[in-house]
């Protein structure tokens, strides 16, 4: 009978160690979100390939266990997650995602039309009107700095910066970063009807010249020396954009290229979304804090759009009419990249079905990569 | 060639451990400093000696297992040999995950000379009273990552390194006992305890932050435009230029020929059916492929036999007068 007793104990004490024994409500709401991240990404298509790991890891994250020292929370150290987790904590993912981002962008279309740098950094005033807001909600300046990068819409910049600055707000921040690129094609329309008049969404732009190999090798380089010097603290996401860059133009190296941009970034996004959502545990993120990181959050996307096809059609203002800028490619200012751009084309072709803005677009969705990690360094330099 | 090689092979291993290094233990801090300790921190065995904090001001996590204290001035000889110079310190142990520290986190080490009690415990005591030499080297034992001169300070006393909003770093501070700080952020007399505090104090609104981000992000984009619209001036017209000298280059070629021609059949006295016939051979050529190598470049192939290139007809008939 002692046995029986004996088993009978052991199964007790094995409940206790279960999730359902260890799970509280909160854990239950998170779960629940992550299945509604997946729902999104599966059902509807919102940038799979983000909210997938992301969704995933938000139920990893949130399934309870007995802290009892088995070195398996993400929390804990030389557990394998922590072991993942430190490319977030210690912020190198998201350089290695620029270098994949730089190896898969063509930036002929900003060398080509250089003015569309101009509305590129236009849109970051998206991240400072957010910082200004942040500063008023009561965040201390590093936090509202690690909040108000969300409007840059770049993922991998808002985990960069909020690691350094605000590592408490990181997997929040994270979290809403990506959840409002994802809604991209739903916050930013409205914004483009509201803010143009019909005939300002009819203008034709003349194509870009080509561009030939050798500008496109000059550009890392030369884009190089000039942000990084300016900006020194953003030289770990430029450093990475460039080479990435230099290895797709310099077409010497295509397989590097090649690797940057397709294995090693996709490891990384896997990681760094399963990571991050792990690191969205309820007793860390269903706080106040939260929600008023995704009122911000919105509120920096729409700042954002909103100041990137203004200040096109402010500059349409010094601008010869042959040479006028179509404001819907305004919003790809924000560098959320391909799909700001993708929206331009397809409102464009909403009120022409001849006006393809895509390849026009481009030019200020790159510069917006360049200008937010400028902007990121800027705030690393002044609140580190 | 390979000596080559191994010099910049050796010149890349330098730059990445002093790259590592610059990133590294550097960034470790002495902070704060308190030696009489008779009401304040009390450590793991409830027992209070004076303590000395360490920084890590990095944004990484470091390790500063293995760096050694000391407030033996001797250390700094560097005519001792390492092992002389490491018995003048206190070891700072290996295996504790306490060591390992992360952005801006700190650590407080007592100085109770009682090293058996664990790894935040050291091998002296500080002297109070008396001017306190403090060092910390790092794990090799030879560089010094920093240290700092204690005054003389009452009981409780802190003496505290604060960030300094007006000048241009930090500054020491003398602190009363309710203003120690050990383990977090030194905050003393009002100062700031770095920059963060000075922006919520001097730019409360963001409005300063605002402007000068923005401004930088324009100056760096616009840097970006002016070089990218002169170069791709400078480019387009040097491609004008280039097609320009293409074109005038086949123009020339062009009048040459016709010059040829023109010569060809008006002084030369080649027919010009012959002529017209072996362009139009040498053209046929070229459409089927089998003009040599050389691009652009009609060239006729006399390889294979054709009236053309018949021997018979290269060759000047015998002189009837010679039979």
């Amino acid at each position: 009978m002692e046995i029986f007793d004996f088993i009978g104990a052991k199964l007790a004490d094995f409940l206790t160690y279960t999730g359902f024994a260890c799970a509280e409500w909160g854990n239950w709401g998170m779960i629940l979100a992550g299945a509604f991240f997946l729902w999104l990404a599966i059902k509807k298509d919102f940038e799979p390939l983000l909210l997938i790991p992301i969704g995933l890891g938000i139920i990893l994250g949130n399934i309870p266990f007995k802290a009892v020292g088995l070195e398996i929370g993400l929390y804990e150290d030389n557990s394998v997650l922590n072991f993942f987790y430190s490319g977030v904590k210690n912020g190198w993912y998201p350089p290695l995602v620029f270098l994949g981002i730089g190896a898969m962008t063509d930036f002929s279309a900003l060398i080509a039309n250089p003015k569309l740098l101009l509305v590129g950094a236009a849109a970051q005033f998206g991240i400072f009107g957010a910082y200004m807001i942040a500063l008023a909600m009561g965040f201390e300046p590093n936090q509202a700095a690690g909040i108000a990068i969300i409007g840059g819409a770049d993922g991998p910049t808002a985990i960069f910066l909020s690691s350094k600055l605000s590592p408490n707000l990181m997997g929040a921040i994270a979290v809403c970063a990506y959840s409002y690129m994802a809604l991209v094609p739903v916050i930013q329309p409205p914004l483009m009807r509201l803010l143009t008049t019909k005939k300002e969404r009819l203008i034709r732009m003349k194509p870009a010249r080509e561009v030939s190999q050798t500008e496109k090798i000059i550009f890392p380089i030369v884009g190089l020396l000039m942000t990084a010097f300016i900006v020194p603290s953003g030289l770990p996401l430029l450093g990475m954009l460039f080479f990435g860059n230099l290895l797709k133009e310099s077409t010497k190296t295509t397989r590097l290229a090649k690797t940057a941009g397709s294995a090693l970034n996709d490891t990384i996004v896997m990681l760094l979304g399963l990571t991050v959502g792990c690191s969205t545990q309820a007793s860390e993120f269903l706080t106040w804090d939260t929600i008023k990181i995704f009122m911000l959050g919105a509120l920096a996307f729409i700042i954002a759009t909103a100041s990137g096809v203004l200040f096109v059609k402010f500059f349409n203002l010094f601008l010869p009419k042959s040479k006028k800028i179509n404001p819907l490619i305004g919003n790809a200012g924000v560098s959320a990249v391909p799909m700001a751009a993708r929206i331009s084309q397809n409102l464009g072709l909403e009120y022409d079905s001849k006006n393809y803005l895509l390849m026009h677009a481009m030019g200020p969705n790159v510069a917006g990569v360049i200008g937010s990690a400028v902007a990121a360094g800027v705030l690393l330099g002044f609140l580190s | 060639m390979m000596i080559h090689k191994r010099f910049l092979g050796i010149l890349m291993g330098l730059a990445v451990v002093a790259a590592a290094f610059g990133q590294g233990a550097r960034s470790f801090k002495i902070s704060e400093v308190v030696v009489s300790n008779t009401n304040g921190l009390i450590d793991e065995y409830g027992g209070r000696s004076g303590w000395i904090e360490i920084a890590n001001t990095s944004w990484g996590t470091i390790n500063i297992r293995n760096c050694y204290l000391t407030t033996n001035r001797e250390a700094l000889n560097a005519e001792l040999s390492v092992p002389e110079r490491v018995k003048l310190m206190s070891l700072i142990p290996k295996g504790d995950s306490r060591t390992n520290l992360s952005a801006q986190q700190r650590i407080v080490f007592f100085a109770d000379g009682r090293t058996n009690l664990g790894t935040v415990h050291t091998n002296f005591r500080l002297e109070p009273g008396k001017p306190n030499f403090i060092a910390l080297f790092d794990g090799n034992g030879k560089t010094l990552l920093d240290s700092v001169t204690v005054p003389p300070l009452a009981e409780n006393q802190a003496y505290a390194r604060i960030y300094d909003a007006d000048g241009d770093g930090y500054k020491w501070l003398v602190l009363e006992g309710e203003e120690a700080t050990p383990g977090s952020p030194n905050v003393g007399q009002g100062q700031g305890e770095d920059k963060i505090a000075e922006w919520k104090e001097k730019d409360p609104h963001g409005i300063a932050m605002s402007i000068i981000a923005m401004g930088v992000v324009f100056t760096s984009l616009v840097a970006l435009y002016v070089f990218f619209r002169l170069f791709g001036y400078a480019w387009t017209m040097l491609s004008k230029m280039s097609r320009v000298r293409a074109i005038r280059a086949v123009r020339d070629q062009a009048d040459k020929a016709a010059v040829m021609a023109k010569q060809g059949l008006e002084t030369k006295g080649v027919d010009m059916k012959v002529y017209m016939a072996l362009i139009a051979m040498a053209l046929k050529e070229y459409e089927e492929d089998v003009h040599d190598v050389e691009s652009n470049v009609l060239t006729y192939h006399t390889d294979e036999y054709s009236e053309w290139s018949a021997k018979g007809f290269t060759m000047r008939e015998w002189p009837e007068n010679l039979h």
